[in-house]
C-alpha cells in the first residue's frame, strides 16, 4: 500500500464539497435538541443498570450460567461506557447542553485509559492528522507495521503475535499510548515529562485495578475467585471488541495513507476528503451501531466529530451521494469482511518487503 | 426580567443568613459525604453524577449537591407576571430579603441560567420567585408556558449583595420600576416582618393598575403598617418619573438610605441625580440584563479581553481568533488542533460576544463554552480562564 495520490478534484470541485459537507452538518446541529440529550442519557441509564445487574449476578449468583450472564452484562456496561458514552462525551458531542456530566473535558471513563491523555493521544493527535504518516501516532499503534512506507524491522516477524495481544489488552495498548514510549527512547521527550504521564497512566490503572480485581473481588467474600474472573473476563471481551471496531475503522484495505507534505496547506475540503477516505465503516443493524459507539461510522465520525453520534446513520446516505456526485471511495462492508482485510494487512506487513508481490 | 450579580455593595454590611439548626446538621452531614464522593479514587467506583441521578429517581427533592425545589403554587400577578412558590429541600440554606438565586432550565436539552429575585419574605421554608414574561425571553417564556406546579427547579443558593442590613437605618426610600420590584417587595415584606419602626417610602413605577405586580399585597401591607407611605406612579397617567417629579413625591430623600431596582435607564437617571445634587445618603442599586443580544462589534474594533483565574487582560482585534491573539500577548492557554476539533482550548465565556470563524454564529450567551482557536472576540469578553 503506497500513499494517496493528491485528490484529482480541481481546487473548485473541492471547494464545493467543502460548502456541501458543511450544509450536510448544518442540517443536523442546527436542529440538536432534547431528542439527542434523551439518547445519551438512556444509554448512560442502561449502562449503569447494566453494571448494577452484571456486578449483582456475579457477587451473588450461583452457578455458571449467572456468571456468564454477569460477565455479558458487565461487558455489555463497559462497553457501552467506553464506546456510545465516553468516547462520543470526550469528543464534545454534547457539550452543547451545558450538562456537566456531559462535558467532554472533565468526563472519565473505567478503562485504563486516563481520560486527559486520550483527549490528547485522540481528538489532538488522531482527528487532525489522521492517517498521515509520521503524525498519526494510531497507525499500527506503534507496534504494528501496516504499509510499505514503514521500515520492516526483525520485530515485525512477531506482529501476528503482537496484534494478538493487543487485541487483548487493548485498555492497555490505549491507555499506554500517549506516553510516545518512542520519542522518549530517541531522547527526544525530557525524562520529566515521560514520569509525569507514566504516573498519570499508572494511577489510572491503579484505579481500575483496585476496583475489578481487588474491592469488588473483596466484597464478595467467598465469591472472591468468582467475581475476579468474572471481572477479568468483562474486560477481555469489551477489549476484544474495541480493538475489532477500532482496527476495521482505519486498516481496512483501500484505507489512504498520506504523506505529511502532501497535507501542509490543506483546506478545510481538503481535510474532509483526507478524513474520508482515511476511514472506513461498518454495515449493521441500530444495536450494532450502538455497541460501536456509532464507530461503524467511521467516516461521519471523522468528518464530524462532534456531531451526535447516533445522527450519523442519518447523515451517512448524504455523504455517500456526495462520494458517489464526486467519484470519491466510500469504503464501508461488513464486519467481517472489513476485517479480514486488516488481518490480510497484518499479515502481508508481517513480511519483509522484498516478498511482497505488490 | 433577569438579573446581574453586580449591585452596589450595602454600606451597612449584609445581616446575618437565617439558617435553620436542621439545614445546619444537614450540611454538616452532606458536606463530608460530598467530599468523599468527589475524591479521584471513589469517583472512579460511582460517579457523583450516578448517586445524584439515583438519588433523583427516589425522590425528586433529593440532592447531596444541588438545592432542588418544588412548585408549589403559580400565581398570575399581573397579564404578564407570575410569581412561583417554591418549596426547596434541606440544602437550602435561607436567603436575606433583596438576594436573588439563578434557576438552571433545560430547555430543549441545553441548560439555561437565568437569576430571578426572590421576592418572598426572608426565614420562612417557602420561596417565591416573580417573573415577568419577556416576548424574546427564552427562559421567562419557558417559564411560564412549561412549568406546572409539582415540578421541581434547580435552583442555586441566595446570591447577592442587593441587602437591608441587619439594622435597618431609621429613614428608608425603597424604589422600584417595572419588574424590580421584586426584590423590593421582599425588603418590604422583610421589614414588616421584623417590625420596623423607622419610616419608609415604597415608591414603585410602572405603565398603568393593570401592570402593578403584588397590587393586593401591597395594599394589604400598606393597611396595617403605620410606617410605610406607598406611592405609585403611573406613566401611562403621570408621564415617565424623572429624577425632578420623584424629589417632588419624595422631599426629604436627601436624607433617606435608597434600594433601588429597575431598567438601567431609570436607575442612571436617578443615580446621575443623586451625583448632580450632591446627595450624600446612601443609594444601594441592582442591576439589570435583559437576555437580548448584546451589540457587536466589527472586526478591526479594538475590544479588551479579560481572564478571570489568571488576571490577565489584553486587547484584541477581533480579526484572529483569541488563541492566537492571546498567545501574541504573551499567554499560553491550553490549546490541541488549533483548527476547532479536539477542544483542548474549550473554556468558559462568562460574559461578552463572540463570533464562531467557521460556522459565523455571533453569540452573547453568559457562561458559554466556547473554542479560543475558532472564536474571535465581538465585544469585551470575559473568560474564566
Amino acid at each position: 500500500m503506497s500513499f494517496a495520490k493528491p485528490t484529482t478534484l480541481s481546487r473548485e470541485q473541492v471547494a464545493e464539497f467543502e460548502r456541501e459537507v458543511n450544509a450536510i452538518r448544518d442540517g443536523v446541529m442546527n436542529n440538536l435538541g432534547q431528542a439527542d440529550v434523551d439518547h445519551i442519557r438512556a444509554m448512560i441509564r442502561i449502562s449503569r443498570a447494566s453494571e448494577i445487574g452484571g456486578r449483582a449476578l456475579l457477587h451473588f449468583g450461583m452457578g455458571p450460567l449467572s456468571w456468564v450472564a454477569g460477565v455479558l452484562a458487565l461487558a455489555n456496561a463497559k462497553i457501552l461506557d467506553n464506546m456510545e458514552i465516553g468516547h462520543n462525551v470526550m469528543h464534545g458531542q454534547y457539550d452543547w447542553t451545558g450538562d456537566p456530566a456531559l462535558n467532554s473535558q472533565t468526563f472519565e471513563w473505567d478503562i485504563a485509559c486516563d481520560g486527559e491523555q486520550w483527549r490528547h493521544s485522540h481528538n489532538v493527535t488522531h482527528h487532525t492528522y489522521t492517517n498521515i504518516l509520521g503524525k498519526d501516532r494510531d497507525l499500527g499503534y506503534s507496534l504494528l507495521r501496516m504499509t510499505d512506507e514503514q521500515k520492516w524491522k526483525p520485530r515485525h516477524w512477531f506482529q501476528p503475535l503482537a496484534n494478538l495481544m493487543l487485541a487483548m489488552g487493548f485498555q492497555y495498548g490505549v491507555g499506554s499510548h500517549d506516553l510516545e514510549i518512542g520519542r522518549y527512547k530517541h531522547g527526544a521527550m525530557p525524562k520529566a515529562e515521560f514520569r509525569a504521564r507514566l504516573d498519570r497512566f499508572l494511577t489510572k490503572v491503579g484505579k481500575v485495578w483496585f476496583k475489578d480485581y481487588l474491592l469488588f473481588p473483596a466484597l464478595a467474600l467467598w465469591s472472591a475467585p468468582r467475581v475476579l474472573a468474572g471481572n477479568f473476563c468483562a474486560n477481555l471481551i469489551r477489549n476484544l471488541w474495541t480493538y475489532l471496531i477500532i482496527f476495521c475503522g482505519h486498516f481496512t484495505e483501500g484505507v489512504a495513507i498520506y504523506r505529511e507534505e502532501d497535507t501542509r496547506n490543506e483546506t478545510r475540503g481538503d481535510w474532509y476528503i483526507r478524513q474520508l477516505s482515511g476511514s472506513s465503516n461498518l454495515t449493521g443493524g441500530r444495536l450494532f451501531h450502538i455497541m460501536s459507539g456509532h464507530l461503524s461510522h467511521q467516516i461521519e465520525h471523522h468528518l464530524f466529530p462532534d456531531m451526535p453520534a447516533h445522527r450519523y446513520p442519518e447523515v451517512a446516505p448524504q455523504i455517500q451521494a456526495l462520494c458517489r456526485k464526486y467519484g470519491l471511495f466510500y469504503n464501508t462492508g461488513s464486519l467481517f469482511k472489513q476485517y479480514l482485510t486488516v488481518m490480510k494487512r497484518i499479515l502481508t506487513y508481517t513480511l519483509p518487503p522484498k516478498r511482497v508481490a505488490v | 426580567m433577569s438579573l446581574a450579580v453586580l449591585s452596589t455593595p450595602s454600606r451597612h454590611g449584609p445581616g446575618p443568613r437565617r439558617s435553620t439548626v436542621s439545614t445546619r446538621w444537614v450540611h454538616a452531614v452532606n458536606a463530608p459525604l460530598v467530599k468523599a464522593l468527589h475524591h479521584p479514587w471513589v469517583e472512579s467506583i460511582v460517579r457523583l453524577s450516578a448517586v445524584e441521578d439515583a438519588l433523583v429517581a427516589l425522590h425528586p427533592l433529593l440532592s447531596l449537591t444541588q438545592v432542588r425545589a418544588r412548585v408549589l403554587r403559580i400565581v398570575d400577578e399581573t397579564a404578564s407576571t407570575q410569581t412561583f412558590v417554591l418549596q426547596p429541600n434541606a440544602l437550602w440554606l435561607g436567603a436575606q430579603a433583596g438576594q436573588f438565586v439563578r434557576v438552571q432550565l433545560e430547555i430543549n436539552g441545553r441548560r439555561v441560567e437565568r437569576a430571578y429575585s426572590l421576592s418572598s419574605r426572608p426565614g420562612t421554608r417557602r420561596i417565591a420567585i416573580t417573573v415577568k414574561r419577556q416576548d424574546q425571553g427564552l427562559a421567562s417564556r419557558h417559564l411560564h408556558a412549561a412549568v406546572k406546579v409539582g415540578d421541581v427547579l434547580t435552583i442555586s443558593q441566595a446570591l447577592g449583595e442587593f441587602v437591608l442590613p441587619s439594622v435597618p437605618p431609621s429613614r428608608m426610600l425603597l424604589l422600584s420600576a417595572g419588574s424590580g420590584i421584586t426584590p423590593v417587595m421582599a425588603m418590604l415584606r422583610d421589614l414588616r416582618a421584623r417590625r420596623y419602626q423607622g419610616d419608609v417610602v415604597f415608591l414603585h413605577v410602572c405603565k398603568s393598575q393593570a401592570d402593578l405586580i403584588f397590587a393586593a399585597q401591597l395594599k394589604a401591607i400598606a393597611a396595617d403598617f403605620a410606617e410605610l407611605s406607598l406611592v405609585v406612579h403611573y406613566t401611562a397617567g403621570a408621564g415617565p418619573l424623572s429624577p425632578e417629579v420623584l424629589a417632588v413625591e419624595v422631599p426629604d430623600l436627601a436624607q433617606r438610605s435608597t434600594w433601588m431596582c429597575g431598567p438601567t435607564g431609570f436607575m442612571d437617571a436617578v443615580s446621575g441625580y443623586w451625583q448632580r445634587e450632591g446627595i450624600n445618603a446612601p443609594l444601594m442599586r441592582e442591576q439589570f440584563v435583559g437576555a437580548a443580544l448584546l451589540p457587536s462589534t466589527a472586526p478591526g474594533t479594538p475590544v479588551n479581553v479579560s481572564l478571570i483565574s489568571s488576571g490577565a487582560s489584553f486587547t484584541t482585534w477581533g480579526t484572529e481568533p483569541l488563541l492566537v491573539q492571546a498567545e501574541r500577548a504573551g499567554l499560553s492557554p491550553k490549546h490541541g488542533c488549533r483548527i476547532g476539533i479536539c477542544r483542548s482550548c474549550q473554556c468558559v465565556k462568562t460574559s461578552g460576544t463572540v463570533e464562531n470563524l467557521q460556522t459565523g454564529e455571533v453569540s452573547s450567551a453568559p457562561n458559554e463554552l466556547i473554542r479560543l482557536c475558532i472564536s474571535t472576540a465581538r465585544s469585551d469578553v470575559v473568560l474564566a480562564l
